[in-house]
């Protein structure tokens, strides 16, 4: 059904992209369908970006925008096939998206060559604005977390806490840049992981390789991979429950639903929005007006928001659907009111993240809820 | 490795083993009346494990629910025989013989997508069978079974005990190896022949349907699951030797225990070693395990 209506939309938006001929089409790739680990994201992400044209439109702006919404249905090559329709058959100026670091790290590189610019989320990997950011000029932003500040938040936290840690990860692009960091985050800490272990896709049960951590007698299990669910299920049977930590997709309600409230007490995860500020309660209201029972995540949904936010904005400063004179205007943006912890002045040519390291924070599954962890 | 993770290992071998061999099993009973297979048994299986999920989330009763299930994969077992098979029949040699591939593989993509169009594509988790949460878990000798993977077990050791009684039996059994050695001669004897055929498709796809009402808590359940349920079945149908039941258990619970420890000795190409394993068996040893060499008399 929503595959229905999201090919409705963008029928609708080509409709009406034929009359309106300087509309400037903002492409979006994010995963709709797929892992609900993933898809929660993509929905979630894909939320407040809509919210944010909404509130772009109603601000009287001159410019006019349209969104072309692909679905990467969490598959690189679907992925990378959708951004190249994106730049040849659409012909956007400027692409937001997606949700897993895989497909962002394979499109990535396309986009720079075509010199188009990307604000990348929620996708997290470290590298994804890394490894471009020293090419002048760099087209790849990101508004979302970074892989690098949560483990760096996760790591000091379990190296003081923890003798021993064991990592499970999954063997996708994300899980094996995650596999890497955590392993020199550790070096560099002075500790090693008690076991490490990894899953291949497909694959369901993973039994054999809980066994081995409880073997190593791991403390702390690290769980980097995407589909979380997995690793606490076979806990029950072994009767083996770890303290869990992650990324900040556990701090999904859906997750929780799956795992139970009971077997996700305790488990820690990456954070970068604080409910209680006055500003994220305002969005947080309107997000449940606008999408009901549909809004589950905050963090994701206002990441979101101000992606599509600082790219309404760029877009309007530049006038047309002018690739380069967009980047430049993301690059040197000023005065972004953001809902996240993003700054006024996200972005300067040496550093192409909407999130610095202070504004990461752990948070931990309290009776229901996620807290801030003190 | 310490005898408790040898057993723990063994146990969720067995609970998938047991899986593989009831969906093996529905294979080798078309294959043995008509020479004809479902190419869509795994997809068989996938629609069962849909269906049992949507009933269990719309409230009925787990017990209900099956019930349902096996009628609904009857009817779908009558359909393919009706639809794919049968009117290949009248073309006979126009068509190559193998035509039944093509068809039977058809419907199983029809199957897909509308499997897709109802519940999208994304995976689903279908609800524990025997709580409300995922910690139902016997403990025997120090490993702990989930309640699921023993009612798989035993379950899958009744029907297999059931099928061998049925088909060495029973009439219906010796009708079907009637029907397997000679359609003519058995439609001579008085033999129902078409209604044994329709039984043998009706057959498999109940047991397609038990696996999947099983498998649905054990693993996630998405609509391309069904290819490689379908790609273990034959692999282990052929382990076991297409003619025989007792060979296609063995086969199906070694290869399910191959795969829990190829899991555990390299996680992260778990899957791959038990279908590498089966590959150079049937190398070596083209008749499978189990598979008799006995002279076609015909």
């Amino acid at each position: 059904m929503r595959t229905g209506f999201l090919a409705g939309v963008i029928v609708g938006l080509s409709i009406g992209s034929a009359q309106a001929e300087d509309a400037v089409k903002v492409g979006v790739v994010q995963s709709l369908n797929g892992p609900p680990a993933i898809t929660d994201f993509g929905d979630s992400y894909l939320q407040g970006i809509k919210l944010a044209l909404k509130d772009y439109q109603a601000s009287g702006a001159k410019t006019k925008i349209e969104l072309v919404v692909y679905d990467d249905e969490a598959n690189p090559q679907r992925a990378v096939s959708v951004v190249q329709r994106l730049i040849q058959n659409d012909q956007s100026p400027v692409v937001i998206g997606t949700v897993a670091s895989g497909n962002t790290l394979a499109f990535a590189p396309i986009l720079q060559k075509a010199e188009i610019p990307l604000v990348a989320g929620p996708s997290i990997a470290t590298n994804i604005t890394a490894q471009f950011i020293d090419q002048k000029p760099s087209y790849i932003f990101r508004c979302s977390m970074v892989e690098k500040f949560q483990i760096d938040a996760i790591l000091d936290w379990a190296a003081k806490t923890f003798e021993k840690v064991g990592l499970i990860h999954s063997t996708t692009g994300y899980g094996m840049a995650s596999k890497t960091e955590i392993e020199n985050g550790m070096k560099a800490r002075g500790k090693a992981l008690v076991g490490i272990e990894a899953v291949a896709p497909g694959v369901n049960d993973l039994t054999p390789q809980v066994i081995k951590m409880r073997d190593a007698g791991a403390e702390l299990l690290l769980d980097f991979h995407e589909s979380f669910e997995l690793v606490y299920r076979p806990m029950a049977r072994l009767n083996y429950h770890p303290r869990v930590a992650g990324n900040w997709g556990l701090s999904s309600l859906k997750v929780a639903d799956i795992v139970g409230r009971d077997a996700i007490e305790g488990t820690v995860m990456g954070q970068a929005l604080d409910l209680g500020s006055p500003r994220t309660k305002q969005f947080d209201e309107r997000m449940r007006k606008e999408y009901g029972s549909e809004y589950r995540w905050p963090v994701v949904a206002a990441l979101g928001y101000d992606a599509g936010q600082i790219v309404f904005k760029a877009v309007d400063k530049v006038g047309k659907s002018d690739p380069k004179a967009i980047r430049d205007a993301i690059e040197s943006i000023d005065g972004v009111s953001a809902i996240s912890a993003t700054p006024a002045r996200p972005f300067s040519p040496t550093d192409h993240e909407c999130l610095d390291k202070q504004d990461v924070f752990l948070g931990v599954w309290k009776s229901g809820d996620v807290i801030r962890m003190n | 490795m310490s005898m408790t993770n040898i057993l723990q290992l063994l146990v969720s071998g067995f609970a998938m083993g047991a899986i593989y061999t009831l969906t093996a099993k529905g294979l080798f009973i078309t294959h043995l009346a008509t020479g004809k297979l479902n190419f869509g048994q795994g997809d068989f299986l996938m629609v069962g494990a849909f269906l049992m999920m949507g009933l269990l989330l719309s409230g009925l009763s787990p017990l209900l629910a099956v019930v349902a299930v096996l009628a609904a994969m009857a009817l779908l077992g009558y359909l393919l025989e009706r639809v794919a098979v049968r009117p290949l029949e009248r073309s006979g040699d126009q068509t190559g013989g193998y035509a039944w591939v093509l068809t039977t593989a058809a419907i199983a993509l029809i199957l897909q997508n509308v499997v897709e169009l109802i519940w999208g594509k994304s995976a689903q988790y279908s609800p524990p069978l025997f709580s409300s949460k995922r910690d139902s878990v016997i403990e025997v000798f120090g490993i702990g079974i989930f309640a699921e993977e023993a009612a798989i077990i035993a379950l899958a050791l009744v029907i297999v005990v059931a099928f061998y009684f049925f088909l060495f039996k029973t009439r219906w059994g010796k009708a079907v190896y009637a029907v397997a050695f000679n359609r003519e001669a058995a439609a001579l004897f008085g033999i129902n022949v078409r209604g044994t055929i329709v039984l043998v498709f009706v057959v498999s796809a109940l047991l397609a349907g038990v696996s999947g009402t099983l498998v649905g808590p054990l693993v996630s359940v998405n609509p391309y699951m069904g290819l490689v349920f379908t790609i273990k079945a034959l692999a282990v149908a052929s382990i076991g030797g297409f003619d025989n039941p007792l060979g296609i258990l063995a086969g199906g619970l070694l290869f399910g225990i191959a795969e829990a420890f190829s899991n555990y000795w390299d996680s992260s190409f778990g899957d791959l070693y038990p279908l590498l394993a089966v590959l150079v068996l049937l190398a070596v040893k083209p008749a499978g395990l189990f598979g008799a060499r006995a002279a076609d008399v015909r």
